[in-house]
């Protein structure tokens, strides 16, 4: 595969148009819709093949914070890159990736976006900007910093934008990558997706403050706070933010209230976690239902979406199965350029 | 032949990269008005300004990593972390991120990253300022190693490793720094992955890297004399090594001994005995002797670290002991 | 359990001291703090008091230069036994070396042994060279440390150089780099020479000695009874009964060793060797003569081992199956002497004012001068002779 990235003089083929819109248009919003109800079959999908033992390897779900993913993907432009998470599958999506390249990377095959070598937590596909989800918390942030430092010495009007969780705020590498990108500003977007769960600890007991968006103004960072379960509300900000970068203002924060609908990973029996809480934030924050609300759709449209997405996941799942296994000696090859 | 001093080799390849190619840029500590802690970028920001001379703030993993992201971006920034002993902080990203993005993406990414750093013992700096650490460098599959001696292969080996696709660790030798040696007029790329042989010999082959280049050439001198003739190979990249040519030096002679600075045990010296054993076996005639320093922390007092890390007398000793002379 | 004595360190620098006598004897009761024994320093004789109380149970060094640290007595409980260390074995300073497989070492370096319990000590080189020179480990002495053998030690010259030398193209001159073994042979002998030495040469009537030899070989023939076993036998007897005669000189000090390993001087493939019959004293005719065709059947097959070659004390060279008359041989340095065998031939001989065809054998036997005399070196060969004519006296 052609990385057309790392040229000076890169011409990133764009595979979705993107609205160059302030906030998402009514007619829009049917497809956004399609998009979350997309991710979240898949991942739901994906629950259901690791349990069935289909699946090597673990993995992380991001069940409830589809509305931050697609929201802000959706508000990119053509040359903008992401750097993900460990909990990427949706970003992944969400910034193109075709469902099934997704699948039959995590099962390990060659049609693998990242042809069987990474697996969840090592989706790249740079074609498409996306420069990796990181399985070491926080290990993506500065490369983003320094993506941004490069379009700034080039001149290019391209954003890097990095994904992270509130529990990635205590990190090293938060610290020094927002630090360093305020300091030459950058055109750098930092998004923090705060479920207020780092794994098995709640935010109370990892942070001694209670808004994170305040370690962005420690460095003099602009920060922008959204609700995460409102896909149109994050569109919006993720656009202002975007802009703010891109005129040279400087890198800019923008922290996300969502909600993480299932466990840290698959499988996690959420022993710290209140079920009732759980129970009654599925009812009440979930991004799907909420912005199905607020679309008025009709069982049976909701239904046809649903059938439509769930037929390209399963055909993902066979495309996925009947995938290449890689050769075991290809082990040895792309060590080195 | 012109003359320049390692340090002046180091910045001379900098320079002409960054003159030729807007691509290449330099970031580290007080590299800027300071001219870096060792005078290495001295001048540089002059000639080339704050946007390619980044002093960053005393962040290693933002500036190795923000020196990655931009490598991914397409360029080709050469990031100096201050000491050697700094590189743990930078681990990080150089072992977890930069050397295996290529791998981990499949291929689609490549990391044409520089990170250079300088160690090295002698000057009292104590444990946390001296440390040798290639071996655990050396040890990464996907980064690529380089530890020259002298300014000739320094300058040329640079070059290599600014121009390579992978990341590259680059050790310099702090004791170094002011040694002067002949260089060609233009800087001519020495190929990552070459050894060189300084001094051939036909009774036993000594490997050595960095300042003990230089100690074992002072050793064979001696050596010489004591009617015992010495073959000195620096293989200058550390990784990938340069098998052939040290194995084939051993097995002209049959015998070896393995030099480096950094401590003995578990060391690079370790690995290329190893190699020596193996490809060599039916033709050695004497264990394979390593020289390092002792397995210690660096002491502070000198008469301490004197003792602590070897000299050309060690070197001597360990040749003669390959010859049952010692 | 006992209380060892050792030599104690009375004075800082002290290395070793000289025992001039114990003031008690085996057996008898010792009280810590009583003087036990009288010992001469640098500086001064003085008396060393027991450090124990109890039985002088043994006193392991009577008299003498000791070192410091060394066991010299026990005490103990009556009754109790003690281990004493075992006397040096034979030494190991009168090596024949086989000139031809080993390398000496130029300093007076400790001989070592490359085999400890069996295993063989050596460099991969040294292994490979020897797997492709069909050369057995075990017939080399190791130069390296702690006796491990070494390449050098294994470079002999190919099997093929034994051989004459095809006959060189007419007008041309070849020129045949030296090996280590001619080196070696070169610089031993060259040593040996130098070496004050006389030579005394005898002829024996042999027509009692050949009787014996055909007669053995009728009563067992396969033992194969040879003259050189004959000369071994007659040697030895000679060799106790001319103890002047089996000794060493060395620089400080004559060694006199009390058995007689005769060396035999046999022309082998790789070159010279001379594999040692020990004990050869206490042997019979026949016992020789085993232990000589084993001896040099494996030389011939260089399956020597290092102990065949160790421990000689007196060397038989003979040249007559080569026709020569008589000859001189150079010492078998550090041996003090040797004996040059010529063949035998029937000669002319007056007996008693008549005539008698007998079959002489001709002797020459070298001496070590700064060991050996004149007269010691007549009265031995005059045994020789003796024992030779009268083959009865010596068996």
């Amino acid at each position: 595969m052609v990385d057309e990235c790392h040229r000076t003089n890169h011409k990133l083929r764009a595979v979705a148009k993107v609205e160059t819109k302030t906030s998402l248009a009514k007619g829009d919003l049917r497809d956004v819709l399609r998009e979350m109800l997309l991710i979240r079959r898949f991942e739901e999908k994906v629950e259901e093949r690791f349990r069935a033992g289909d699946l090597p390897g673990f993995l992380h779900v991001a069940i409830g914070q589809e509305a931050c993913a697609v929201g802000v993907c959706r508000a990119l432009e053509d040359g903008d890159i992401i750097a993900s998470t460990h909990r990427a599958h949706g970003h992944t999506l969400a910034k193109g990736t075709h469902p099934n390249e997704l699948m039959a990377e995590l099962y390990g095959k060659t049609e693998g976006c990242s042809h069987g070598y990474g697996g969840s937590m090592h989706l790249y596909d740079v074609e498409r900007g996306n420069m990796g989800a990181n399985a070491v918390i926080g290990g993506g942030l500065p490369h983003i910093t320094g993506a941004a430092l490069a379009f700034q010495m080039r001149g290019e009007p391209r954003v890097a934008l990095a994904f992270f969780g509130d529990g990635a705020t205590n990190i090293g590498t938060f610290h020094e990558s927002l630090n360093l990108a305020q300091l030459w500003k950058v055109p750098a977007v930092f998004v923090l997706e705060d479920n207020k769960w780092a794994e098995s600890t709640p935010e109370s007991q990892h942070s001694p403050i209670r808004d994170l968006s305040e370690r962005a103004k420690a460095f003099g960072m602009k920060a922008l706070k959204a609700d995460g379960q409102d896909v149109e509300a994050v569109y919006k900000t993720a656009r202002q933010a975007l802009e703010h970068a891109r005129s040279g203002k400087g890198p800019v924060f923008v922290h996300l209230d969502c909600v993480r609908l299932h466990g840290h990973y698959i499988g996690d029996p959420q022993v710290y976690r209140d079920k009732d809480e759980a129970r009654k934030l599925a009812e009440t924050r979930d991004p799907i239902t909420m912005l199905r609300g607020k679309l008025e759709l009709s069982d049976e449209e909701f239904e046809e979406l649903d059938v439509e997405v769930t037929e390209i996941v399963e055909a993902s799942v066979e495309f996925a199965k009947n995938g290449t296994d890689p050769a075991p000696e290809d082990a040895l090859k792309n060590i080195y350029a | 032949m012109p003359e320049l001093s390692y340090r002046e080799a180091v910045r001379d390849a900098l320079a002409t990269a960054m003159r030729q190619d807007d691509g290449v840029f330099i970031m580290g500590e007080d590299i800027a008005e300071m001219g870096g802690s060792m005078g290495v970028t001295s001048g540089m920001l002059e000639e080339f300004g704050r946007e390619r001379v980044r002093n960053t703030p005393i962040s290693e993993m933002a500036l190795a990593g923000a020196a990655i992201g931009a490598a991914l971006q397409g360029m080709r920034p050469v990031a100096e972390i201050m000491y050697e002993d700094f590189m743990t902080l930078a681990a990080e990203q150089v072992v977890n991120q930069a050397a295996k993005l290529r791998y981990m993406s499949g291929g689609q990414l490549t990391v044409p990253v520089v990170f250079r750093t300088q160690g090295g013992a002698g000057w009292s700096p104590g444990a946390q300022h001296a440390q040798q650490l290639e071996a655990w460098f050396v040890h990464i599959p996907g980064l690529k190693v380089v530890f020259a001696s002298t300014p000739e292969d320094v300058r040329g080996l640079l070059w290599s490793a600014i121009y390579d696709d992978n990341p590259v660790v680059f050790f310099e030798h702090r004791t170094l720094y002011g040694i002067k040696g002949n260089v060609p007029e233009k800087i001519e790329p020495i190929p990552i992955g070459k050894a060189r042989v300084h001094r051939e010999g036909e009774d036993v082959t000594v490997i050595a890297t960095g300042r003990l280049v230089h100690e074992s050439l002072a050793a064979a001198e001696e050596a010489e004399k004591q009617g015992v003739s010495v073959e000195v190979v620096d293989p200058r990249t550390l990784q990938p090594l340069d098998e052939e040519t040290l194995v084939t030096s051993v097995k002209k002679t049959n015998r070896a001994v393995v030099a480096h600075e950094a401590v003995t045990r578990m060391g690079f010296g370790a690995e290329v005995a190893s190699v020596l054993q193996y490809q060599a076996f039916d033709w050695l005639d004497a264990p394979i002797e390593r020289v390092g320093a002792k397995f210690s922390p660096l002491p502070f007092a000198p008469v301490m670290e004197q003792f602590v890390v070897p000299h050309a007398d060690d070197v001597l000793q360990a040749i003669l002991r390959t010859v049952n002379k010692a | 359990m006992a209380t060892e004595v050792k030599l104690p360190r009375l004075g800082q620098g002290m290395e070793s001291g000289t025992i001039v006598r114990w003031l008690k004897s085996e057996g008898e009761q010792v009280a810590k703090g009583e003087p036990l024994y009288e010992l001469d320093t640098d500086k001064v004789t003085q008396e060393v008091e027991a450090e124990a109380s109890g039985v002088l149970l043994k006193i392991a060094i009577p008299e003498g230069e000791v070192e410091v640290g060394k066991t010299i007595a026990f005490i103990g409980k009556e009754g109790e036994t003690v281990a004493v260390e075992a006397p040096a074995p034979q030494p190991k300073v009168s090596d024949t070396e086989t000139v031809s497989d080993t390398v000496q070492e130029p300093e007076p370096k400790r001989v070592s042994e490359p085999t400890t319990n069996g295993r063989i000590k050596a460099s991969p080189l040294a292994r490979r060279l020897a797997r492709e020179r069909g050369i057995d480990l075990a017939s080399l002495r190791g130069s390296g440390p702690e006796g491990r053998i070494v390449a050098q030690d294994v470079e002999t010259p190919a099997p093929a150089a034994a051989r004459p030398a095809a006959p060189v193209p007419t007008g041309e001159v070849t020129s045949q780099p030296l090996s280590n073994i001619r080196k070696t042979i070169a610089r031993r002998l060259t040593e040996a020479w130098t070496v004050p030495a006389f030579m005394l040469t005898v002829s024996a009537d042999m027509t009692r000695a050949n009787e014996l030899v055909a007669r053995r070989r009728e009563l067992e023939p396969d033992v194969r009874v040879t003259v050189t076993d004959v000369l071994t036998r007659v040697c030895a007897q000679a060799l106790v009964r001319h103890r002047g005669m089996n000794v060493q000189y060395t620089e400080d000090a004559l060694l006199s060793f009390p058995n007689a390993n005769v060396g035999i001087a046999v022309a082998a493939p790789q070159g010279l060797v001379v594999p040692v019959v020990h004990n050869a004293e206490q042997l019979s005719l026949s016992q020789i003569a085993q232990a000589r065709g084993d001896l040099v059947g494996r030389a011939r097959d260089a399956k020597l081992r290092a102990e065949d070659l160790e421990g000689g004390t007196f060397t038989i060279s003979n040249l007559g199956m080569f026709d020569v008359d008589q000859f001189v041989a150079v010492l078998n340095p550090p041996q003090a002497s040797i004996l040059a065998v010529g063949a035998t031939r029937d000669q002319v001989v007056p007996v008693d004012g008549d005539l008698h065809v007998v079959p002489m054998m001709t002797m020459t036997l070298t001496c070590d001068h700064r060991a050996v005399d004149g007269a010691t070196g007549a009265e031995f060969l005059k045994t020789i002779k003796t024992f030779l004519e009268d083959p009865g006296l010596a068996l």
